[in-house]
């Protein structure tokens, strides 16, 4: 192909594209473990408000945080295309609930602008970039970021 | 550097130094143990030539200066005084420093020079022969063999394993030319030592006959066993002998010399002319590549029944059986639910039990005495009882209690906090201690057994017990509480002030204890282990420290409860009883609802108020199932929605993001396959009912 040496100095990266509300974000792909169907989540008393609680992964116990939450979007019900993304990382098995999950695309790394100013302080934090292809706007997260830090929210309060 | 060889070595070497200072401590209470002696030597000569092959110079100096040391001590050139024991002490400080570096992947440095110096100060001013004979009284056990070694030599030929057999000859010699009959035989032997090589089936042969004469001269009391002992001797395999083995004969041979006394020698002598002959009327004995009996090196038979496994592997089974309990339970609760066919339900029951016996068998493989905590008390008593400069006995009571792996390695620190406990607060110095009217000595008993499920340590001095009312003065001191509620509080609710954080009696802060951190920290380690702590004293009579812990912590007996449909589990060992209660009875006292449970008020607390997100704290219950559990002397009542019943669980952790969420001890998945949080009692109670 035409484009073989372009190929080597501007890879081609994969990302696991979700939706939340009317935006789509992207995770990489190298993150990814599976992606599961919604099943119930028992709650933990105490914890972060983000953290929705546990799931039984093929039995080991994996902590499920609330995607919308933790990227400041209006909660919204539980659909049929409603999913558990499973990562991984740093050894670390984590499950991202969100609304639906599109398809896995391709972007060339120059396709990708840095620093956006998009969004409010809150949410800038976990991403790395953003991507405009095909008239769609990607989001595209950075994992370590996103996971590596939990909201300080500990005093909300059960009563 | 060969990374399998090191780390062979490490593992080894790892576990005689355990024991060396284990055998040190014991050494200085026992200074005439010659089999002692004999064993520490060795392990440090062990060491020592592991750390050669792998190009340790500094730990084979160190080790080998301190071997000298020994070698002089066993032979008794030197006796053991607690002057040599500190420098003996600091030695092995050195070489487990050493050690230490090795297995970080550095390199060993080198040991202190002074120590050396000092060592070598020790050891000097002796005559320097290697080993000589314990006692003149052997040479006539000795007399025939060493003629039988000359035949043997003369007969020789072949390749040679000269260091070994000079060591030998460095045995045998002394006996020998201090001895009277047996001088030219002996000096034959010497000679043609030193001209000849022998080939190591003969000098094998040799090690037997030295080695039947150590046997007999034991044997020669009851002589029916000499015969059968003797054809064994020759009919065993023909192995090159190891170092270790001909350390062990030799050790044995002199040691037998020791304790074989003059009449015993005298009489073993002729039964040692007939073992002989048998002997050599069995073949020609050079040609005859014989092999000790098993008996003969006591370490070896076990290491042929025993497998080292790596721990990870261990826990990796461990896991999975955790899993297949899981599925066991999910299964009978299968089977309970729909109408199964008999069969179905004997195989269910034939799981249960097979299950039942693999995971009590596999806990068995993971279980080690607590002899490895134990182990190190008696270096840490000494060392702190001389810097204390206080006289304390440290007896070790049921150190063959088997516990779980992890359960050993979590419980050494508080038992070490306790220990120095015991010993810098309770033990009085000497002075007091006889004003008292008690022995200089202080006595500090460590001890464990085992009680149904779970193990009970105990920590008890005889020395100046605790004061209540001291305890309870201190704590208005420090500002927890008022005096009206310290006065209030029983003694044993005093005691319990040391394992709050912050309370030290001490006046004056030491190195050793007084800055109240490490109660503080014992309880919560131990609790985090769901174990219990206690405290008895008596002032003036001294204290005992009780600590509970269940057998195992992979595998955790649980109540179930449900609240709200939403399932937890209560460790059963905090549980004390269940009962359905008309909640309309209660009372409030200070706004705390309160029951009253055979004449003592326990305050009571809604679960689900804590643990259910949108539960109604104003939700009127007229009745329900209320908990009794207790948490280190902490006794509540907790109200339930439902009650399951009681299951066996595997603790699964909670991811990291979850990790230290308030309550929680860990997840588990249950019968039905959902998932249920285990409940850390303890610290739900802090922080939900403070």
């Amino acid at each position: 192909m035409s484009n073989a040496k372009q190929r080597s100095d501007d890879p081609l990266l994969q990302w696991v594209t979700f939706r939340l509300g009317t935006e789509t974000y992207g995770i990489d792909v190298m993150f990814v473990q599976e992606v599961r169907r919604y099943t119930e989540i028992a709650p933990v008393p105490g914890a972060d408000h983000d953290v929705l609680g546990i799931v039984n992964l093929r039995g080991s116990v994996v902590t499920v945080v609330d995607a919308r939450v933790r990227l400041n979007h209006e909660t919204s019900d539980i659909t049929d295309e409603t999913r558990i993304i499973i990562v991984e990382f740093n050894g670390e098995v984590i499950g991202l609930l969100v609304d639906q999950v599109s398809e896995v695309v391709y972007l060339r790394r120059s396709e990708i602008e840095g620093s956006p100013r998009i969004s409010n302080d809150e949410t800038k934090r976990f991403i790395s970039g953003v991507c405009n292809k095909d008239d769609r706007l990607y989001i595209l997260l950075s994992i370590e970021k996103l996971l590596g830090q939990s909201e300080a929210d500990m005093e909300m309060d059960l009563f | 550097m060969d990374e399998e060889i090191l780390q062979d070595f490490l593992i080894e070497a790892g576990e005689i130094l355990e024991s060396l200072s284990e055998q040190l401590v014991e050494l200085e209470q026992r200074p005439e143990d010659y089999d002692l002696l004999n064993s520490i030597f060795r392990g440090f000569h062990t060491i020592k030539g592991g750390a050669g092959f792998l190009g340790i110079d500094a730990m084979v100096e160190c080790c080998h200066i301190t071997e000298n040391l020994f070698d002089s001590l066993r032979s008794g050139k030197l006796t053991v005084d607690s002057n040599l024991m500190d420098a003996v002490l600091s030695a092995l400080d050195e070489v487990q420093r050493m050690f230490a570096e090795v297995n970080e992947g550095e390199p060993a440095t080198k040991a202190d020079p002074a120590l050396i110096e000092r060592l070598h100060a020790l050891e000097s001013g002796q005559a320097t022969a290697p080993a000589s004979a314990p006692e003149p009284s052997l040479v006539e056990s000795e007399a025939p063999e060493a003629s039988q070694g000359s035949s043997t030599v003369e007969a020789a030929g072949g390749d040679a394993s000269e260091a070994e057999f000079e060591a030998m000859l460095n045995a045998i010699a002394p006996a020998v030319s201090s001895g009277s009959a047996a001088t030219d035989a002996a000096e034959e032997s010497v000679a043609t030592a030193d001209d000849d090589l022998i080939t190591d089936d003969e000098f094998e042969a040799l090690l037997d006959e030295l080695h039947g004469e150590g046997r007999i001269s034991v044997a020669a009391e009851s002589p029916a066993p000499v015969a059968e002992e003797t054809p064994k001797t020759e009919t065993t395999g023909d192995d090159e002998i190891t170092e270790d083995e001909f350390e062990a004969l030799l050790d044995q041979l002199h040691g037998e010399g020791k304790h074989t006394g003059a009449a015993i020698a005298a009489e073993a002598a002729p039964a040692g002319d007939k073992a002989n002959s048998a002997v050599a009327g069995a073949s020609n004995v050079s040609a005859m590549p014989a092999r000790p009996k098993p008996a003969s090196a006591p370490a070896k038979p076990k290491e042929e029944t025993s497998v080292r496994v790596d721990t990870a592997r261990l826990d990796d089974i461990m896991n999975m059986v955790g899993e297949l309990v899981l599925v066991r339970n999910r299964l009978v609760r299968l089977s309970d639910k729909n109408e199964t066919s008999e069969e179905m339900a004997k195989a269910v029951a034939n799981l249960d039990v097979v299950t039942a016996d693999l995971q009590s068998s596999v806990m068995k493989t993971r279980m080690q005495p607590i002899k490895k905590v134990f182990g190190r008390f008696p270096r840490v008593v000494r060392d702190l009882a001389r810097s204390l400069e206080k006289e304390v006995n440290l007896e070790l009571v049921g150190e063959d209690t088997d516990l779980d792996k992890n359960l050993v390695e979590a419980l050494s620190d508080p038992l070490v906090h306790l220990v120095r406990n015991s010993v810098d607060h309770g033990i009085e110095t000497p002075a007091v201690r006889e004003a008292n009217g008690k022995s200089r000595k202080g006595t500090v008993v460590l001890s464990a057994k085992q009680e149904g499920d779970h193990i009970l340590l105990s920590i008890t001095d005889d020395g100046a017990g605790m004061d209540a009312d001291v305890l309870r003065n201190k704590a208005v001191e420090k500002g927890m509480m008022d005096t009206e509620a310290a006065s209030r509080l029983s003694d044993s609710d005093a005691y319990n002030l040391i394992f709050d954080a912050g309370f030290s009696t001490k006046d004056a802060i030491s190195d050793v204890s007084g800055r109240g951190v490490g109660m503080d920290v014992v309880k919560t380690k131990i609790s985090q282990l769901n174990g219990a702590l206690a405290v008895l004293s008596e002032k003036g009579q001294g204290t005992r420290i009780e600590i509970k812990v269940p057998l195992t912590l992979a595998i955790m007996p649980t109540l179930m409860v449900l609240l709200q449909q939403q399932a937890f589990a209560l460790p059963l060992a905090s549980v004390n009883e269940i009962f359905h209660l008309d909640l309309t009875e209660t009372n409030v006292v200070d706004g705390q609802e309160v029951i009253i449970v055979r004449g003592r008020p326990l305050p009571l607390f809604y679960l689900k108020r804590w643990l259910v997100k949108g539960a109604n704290p104003f939700e009127k219950v007229s009745r329900g199932h209320v908990v009794i559990v207790t948490v280190s002397n902490q006794r509540v009542a907790l109200v339930v929605d439902h009650l399951i019943g009681q299951e066996e669980v595997v603790i699964k952790p909670l991811g990291k993001m979850l990790q230290g969420t308030a309550g929680m001890a860990g997840a588990t998945i249950t019968g039905d396959g959902r998932m249920a949080l285990i409940l850390d009692i303890g610290s739900l109670l802090k922080r939900y009912a403070a």
